[in-house]
C-alpha cells in the first residue's frame, strides 16, 4: 500500500469540506445556528430534528456491492431506509453514494457494464429480481439531479410528462396547478405555465423538477446533490421544500454538503472510500445512525474527523 | 510523446532552450505560415474560377428556353433540360422516401439501442464506415446486377432512386447518429426516472431535440445524390428522353447525366448548354444548402 | 402506502407489486423495426458482393486470373478481344498519383492552418468554402478540367506539343481539388484531438508555432493524418465522371501524364452505358473489373477505419 493516493484522497477530502463549509457559512437559513468563524473546523450548532422509527422499512440493502465492469465501486453496504423520513447521504468525492443511490431505482441499468450484486428491497420486493420491470420501478421511486435538468418544453408540459406517459386519466390542468402548489411553485409560475422551463432560473428550474417527480405520484424521491449548482438562497428554498415534502414522501438525499445533511435529514450515512490491499479504490458505508448522532457523537473516528474537519 | 522537442529532458537545460530560439528564423516561420495560408488559398481561388468560368460560358443560354424545353440533339440552340429537371426532381423524391426512413432508424438503433461491446454492433457500424467510402461507380454495379436486372426493375425512377437510396444511406445514418448524441444524456435521464419507457423517452424527448439537426443532415446527404452521375450511367439514365416521368416506372434521365450528355457531344454549340444545365445544377444545391444552414441556425439547441 | 394518481396501480408491498403492470408491445415491435432497418445496411453490403461474385465468376472462368491480372493490353469489346487489366489499373494509378501530388500537400497545409494558426474569424470564412468545394459535383470539375484547364495547359506549355484534348494531368488535378477537403477536414479532426497540454509543453520550451504544428502535433496526429490520406486514396481511385469525362476513353499502358488514359472505374461507366445483354463476356467484365475496385477500394477503407479508431483510443 502506498501513501501517494491516501494522499490524494485527504486532499480531496479537504477541498469537499471546505465546500462544503463555505456553502453552510454563506447559507442565510444557517446564519443564527452558525456563529463561529468561517475558518472554524467543527460542525455549525444546528437543531436537530427527532427521526422517525424504523418500524416500516421502505429499502433494505444487504450485503450490496456496485461494479462497473470489473471495478467495485461500492462494497458490501448495509442499511435500512425508513417510511417518510429525510435519510442523507454524505461523504467525500468519489465515495460511491451517487452509484448507490442510483441504485434505488435502477437508474444504473443504464449503465451497460453497471453490476448489481447483493440485495436491495423495496417493500419487501427485491428491485432486482427478474420479474421486476425498472419502468414500474421508477414511476414509484422518483429522482432529482444534480444539474437541474428540465425538458426544454413549456412548464406546463414538464409538469404533465410524468403523467402523460403514464397514461394518466383525469384533468391535467388540475394536476398541473396541484402539483406547482405542493412544491411551493405556483404563485411564480402561474401566469407564465406555456413558456419555456429553460427561461426559469436555476433554482426555479430545480424546484420544477422536484414538482415533476412529484406529479407522478411516486412514493419515494430520490435526489443526487440537488443543490450542489444553485446559490444558497436557491438552496435554502429547496431544503424548506424538502423537509415540507418530507411529511408526504420517502426521501434520500445525496450531499456532499455536511451542513445540508445536518439541516435536514433524520439519518445520516456515511460512505468513505477505501483502498485495499490491490490498491484500488472503493466506496463503503462507515456508519448510518440518527442525524444527531452522527453529527454529536459518531462511533467510528473516521465519521468524526469528516465530520469536524479532520482527516488524519 | 514522440515529440523531440519534449523528449530531450531537463538535463538538456537552458542550452536546449536557445538552440530552439535560434533554429526558428523569423523569416522561416512567415514563410511556412504564408505557404499553409496559400494552400488554402488555391481552393478558394479554384472555386472562384470555376465558378466564374461556368457562369461566362454559361451567359448566352442562361435563358427559358433551358428550363422549359427538352433536350434537342439537331438544334442546340432549342435544347432544354426540362425533362433532366423533372427527372431530378422525381428520383431525388423517391429517393429521400426510401433511404430517410431506414436511415433514421438505423440511427436510433446505434444510438439508443445498440450495446457497443456487441461485435455484431461493431461489425455494423464499422460496416456503415466503409459503405460511406465505396465509389459511387460500385452502387451503379449493385443496381444494375441485381435491383435493375436481378429483380427486373429495369431503367427506371424506381431502380435509380433504390440505387441512390443505398448510396447516400450511410451518410443520413452518420448525421443523424450526430444529431442524437448531441441532446444531452440528462433529458434521458430526467425522461426515464419518470417513469418512461424507453421508446417514449425517445419520441418524446430525443427526436424533437434531434430533428433539427437530423433534417440538416439529411439535406446535405440528398445533395450529394443529386449531384450524383456515375451510378446511373448504368442504369440507364443516359438514354435519350424527351418526356418527363410520370411515375416510378418511367425511364429518367437527370441533370448530371444531361450535363454529361452534353459534354459529350462534338458540336461547340454544347459547351455553353452544359454550362447552363450546370449553373441550373449548383443553383438547386445553393438552394438546398441555404435550407440546411437556416435549418441548423433557426433551430439549434444551446443546452 | 397507495398511489391515487392512475388508480390502477397495485399497492406497494402486495405480492408481485413491480411487475409490469401492462404489456409493452409496442416497444418491442420498435425494437424490430430498429433493427431491420440496421439490417439495410448490411443487406446493401453482401448485395455488392452477391452483384459482383456469379458475373465475376463466369468471367473468370473464360479468362485465367494470371492474364486478367498480368496482360498489357485491355480491349474486351473488340475482336479479338484481350483482357489484360494493367493498362486500366497503371491509367487509375497515374490520375491518382496526380491527384495526391495535389491534395496531399494543399490538403495537410490547409489542416495544418485550419488547426494551428487561424483565428475563429478566418476559420469561420475557409471551412464553408471546404465544404462547398466537397459539395460540387463530379461532373462539374470534369467539365472544367476538359473544357478550361486543359485548353489552358496547351496554351501555356512550354515547348512540346502540351497535353492531348483527354489526358491524366488535368483529370488529376482537378481531382486533387476534389480531394482537399477530404483530406483536410480529417487531418484537422486528428490534429486538434491532440491535447493542448503537448503544444503547451511545447510552447513552455520556447518552441515557435511553426516547431509546435511540426515536430509536436503533426507527428501525434499521424495515425489520423495517414487515415485521412488513404481514405483520399480511396476517393480517387473510386472517382468517375472526371476521368470519364477528362482523361478519354483508351485504355493505354503509359506513364505520360500528357496523354489519355482510362481508368477502371471510367472503363465500368463506358461500358454500362452501353447496355450490354446480362451473361456476355463484355457484360460480366463491368463486374471484373468491378470486384477488382472494390476489393482495392475496400482495403484502404478498412486501413483507414482501423487508423482512426487507433488515435481516438490514444486522445479520447
Amino acid at each position: 500500500m502506498t501513501t501517494e493516493p491516501s494522499r490524494r484522497i485527504q486532499r480531496l477530502r479537504r477541498r469537499a469540506l471546505r465546500s462544503a463549509q463555505t456553502a453552510a457559512v454563506a447559507s442565510p437559513s444557517n446564519a443564527p445556528d452558525a456563529p463561529d468563524a468561517p475558518d472554524s473546523t467543527t460542525a455549525p450548532r444546528v437543531s436537530f430534528r427527532d427521526a422517525p422509527p424504523l418500524t416500516t422499512p421502505v429499502f433494505e440493502v444487504g450485503s450490496l456491492s456496485v461494479f462497473y465492469g470489473d471495478h467495485e465501486a461500492v462494497r458490501d453496504v448495509n442499511m435500512t431506509i425508513g417510511d417518510r423520513q429525510i435519510t442523507a447521504m454524505i461523504g467525500p468525492s468519489g465515495c460511491g453514494k451517487s452509484t448507490m443511490i442510483r441504485c434505488f431505482n435502477r437508474m444504473n441499468d443504464l449503465i451497460p457494464t453497471a453490476r448489481v450484486v447483493g440485495k436491495i428491497r423495496y417493500h419487501g420486493e427485491n428491485l432486482y429480481g427478474k420479474e421486476v420491470d425498472p419502468i414500474e420501478v421508477r414511476r414509484r421511486i422518483g429522482m432529482v439531479f444534480q444539474k437541474p435538468n428540465p425538458f426544454p418544453k413549456s412548464i406546463y408540459d414538464n409538469i404533465a410528462y410524468g403523467p402523460r406517459v403514464g397514461s394518466f386519466k383525469g384533468n391535467l390542468d388540475d394536476l398541473v396547478e396541484e402539483t406547482l402548489t405542493r412544491a411551493a411553485l405556483w404563485d411564480e409560475v402561474k401566469d407564465k405555465l406555456k413558456t419555456s422551463a429553460l427561461a426559469l432560473s436555476g433554482g426555479q428550474q430545480q424546484r420544477l423538477c422536484i414538482a415533476r417527480t412529484i406529479a407522478v405520484k411516486p412514493e419515494v424521491i430520490l435526489m443526487d446533490e440537488p443543490c450542489s449548482a444553485l446559490d444558497p438562497i436557491a438552496t435554502a428554498k429547496i431544503e424548506d421544500l424538502m423537509e415540507h415534502l418530507a411529511q408526504e414522501f420517502t426521501i434520500v438525499v445525496v450531499t456532499h454538503n455536511m451542513q445540508q445533511a445536518a439541516r435536514v435529514s433524520h439519518r445520516t450515512a456515511f460512505f468513505t472510500s477505501d483502498v485495499d490491499v490491490k490498491g484500488e479504490r472503493h466506496g463503503r458505508l462507515v456508519e448510518y445512525d440518527e442525524t444527531e448522532r452522527i453529527f454529536s457523537n459518531p462511533s467510528d473516528q473516521r465519521t468524526e474527523d469528516y465530520i469536524s474537519g479532520r482527516f488524519g | 510523446m514522440g515529440s523531440p522537442v519534449l523528449d530531450k529532458g531537463p538535463e538538456a537545460g537552458v542550452p536546449e532552450v536557445r538552440r530552439l530560439k535560434s533554429d526558428g528564423t523569423p523569416w522561416r516561420e512567415r514563410l511556412f505560415q504564408l505557404s499553409l495560408w496559400a494552400s488554402l488559398a488555391v481552393g478558394v481561388v479554384f472555386l472562384g474560377c470555376l465558378l466564374v468560368y461556368i457562369v461566362v460560358e454559361a451567359w448566352p443560354r442562361l435563358n427559358f428556353r433551358i428550363l422549359t424545353n427538352f433536350p434537342d440533339i439537331i438544334d442546340p440552340s432549342q435544347a432544354g433540360a426540362q425533362s433532366a429537371i423533372m427527372g431530378t426532381i422525381w428520383v431525388i423524391g423517391f429517393t429521400a422516401l426510401y433511404c430517410l426512413p431506414v436511415g433514421f432508424l438505423t440511427a436510433i438503433y446505434l444510438e439508443e439501442y445498440a450495446d457497443p461491446e456487441r461485435w455484431w454492433n461493431r461489425a455494423v457500424e464499422i460496416n456503415i464506415q466503409n459503405l460511406a467510402a465505396v465509389p459511387s461507380i460500385v452502387y451503379g454495379i449493385l443496381g444494375l446486377g441485381i435491383i435493375s436486372r436481378g429483380l427486373g426493375f429495369g431503367q427506371t425512377v424506381l431502380t435509380a432512386s433504390l440505387t441512390l437510396s443505398l448510396l447516400v444511406l450511410p451518410t443520413v445514418i452518420i448525421a443523424a447518429r450526430e444529431a442524437i448524441r448531441a441532446v444531452p444524456q440528462s433529458i434521458r435521464e430526467a425522461s426515464l426516472a419518470l417513469g418512461a419507457t424507453q421508446w417514449q423517452t425517445i419520441w418524446r424527448q430525443v427526436l424533437p431535440a434531434a430533428v433539427p439537426g437530423m433534417a440538416t443532415g439529411s439535406i446535405l446527404a440528398l445533395s450529394r445524390a443529386i449531384g450524383e452521375a456515375a451510378p446511373l450511367l448504368l442504369l440507364g439514365g443516359l438514354t435519350f428522353i424527351t418526356f418527363n416521368p410520370t411515375g416510378p416506372e418511367s425511364a429518367f434521365t437527370v441533370l448530371p447525366i444531361q450535363i454529361f450528355n452534353w459534354i459529350s457531344q462534338s458540336r461547340s454549340e454544347f459547351v455553353s448548354l452544359a454550362a447552363a444545365a450546370i449553373v441550373i445544377l449548383l443553383v438547386i444545391l445553393l438552394a438546398m444548402n441555404s435550407l440546411a444552414i437556416w435549418l441548423r441556425n433557426r433551430y439549434s439547441h444551446r443546452w | 402506502m397507495t398511489s391515487t394518481g392512475s388508480g390502477r396501480r397495485v399497492a406497494s408491498g402486495s405480492p408481485g407489486f413491480l411487475k409490469r403492470s401492462q404489456p409493452r408491445y409496442g416497444e418491442k415491435a420498435v425494437k424490430v423495426l430498429l433493427v431491420a432497418a440496421s439490417l439495410v445496411s448490411v443487406l446493401t453490403t453482401v448485395g455488392i458482393v452477391i452483384a459482383l461474385i456469379p458475373p465475376a465468376a463466369e468471367f473468370f472462368g473464360e479468362v485465367s486470373f494470371g492474364d486478367f491480372i498480368t496482360g498489357t493490353d485491355w480491349s474486351p469489346l473488340f475482336k479479338p478481344a484481350h483482357f489484360g487489366v494493367l493498362p486500366l489499373v497503371t491509367g487509375t494509378l497515374m490520375v491518382t498519383l496526380i491527384a495526391l501530388l495535389v491534395a496531399v500537400p494543399l490538403g495537410l497545409g490547409a489542416a495544418v492552418y485550419l488547426s494551428e494558426y487561424a483565428r475563429p474569424r478566418v476559420r469561420a470564412f475557409f471551412k464553408p468554402i471546404l465544404e462547398v468545394l466537397a459539395g460540387i459535383p463530379t461532373v462539374v470539375y470534369g467539365f472544367f478540367a476538359l473544357q478550361a484547364l486543359t485548353p489552358l495547359l496547351q496554351d501555356i506549355w512550354p515547348g512540346g506539343e502540351g497535353p492531348q484534348v483527354f489526358n491524366a494531368l488535368s483529370a488529376g488535378f482537378v481531382m486533387g481539388i476534389m480531394i482537399i477537403p477530404t483530406i483536410a477536414s480529417l487531418s484537422e479532426d486528428a490534429m486538434n484531438a491532440v491535447p493542448n497540454d503537448l503544444r503547451d509543453g511545447a510552447f513552455a520550451l520556447g518552441s515557435s508555432r511553426m516547431q509546435v504544428a511540426t515536430r509536436v502535433v503533426f507527428p501525434a496526429a499521424l495515425s489520423g493524418i495517414v487515415a485521412a490520406i488513404v481514405l483520399g486514396v480511396s476517393r480517387a481511385i473510386g472517382e468517375t465522371m472526371i476521368v470519364a469525362i477528362a482523361a478519354g476513353g483508351r485504355p493505354n499502358l503509359s506513364f505520360d501524364p500528357l496523354e489519355g488514359m482510362q481508368t477502371m472505374t471510367a472503363f465500368i461507366a463506358a461500358a454500362g452505358i452501353g447496355d450490354l445483354p446480362t451473361g456476355t463476356i463484355g457484360y460480366q467484365t463491368i463486374f471484373a473489373v468491378g470486384s477488382l475496385l472494390f476489393v482495392m477500394t475496400l482495403v484502404m477503407n478498412l486501413v483507414s477505419i482501423r487508423l482512426v479508431r487507433r488515435y481516438r483510443q490514444v486522445y479520447e
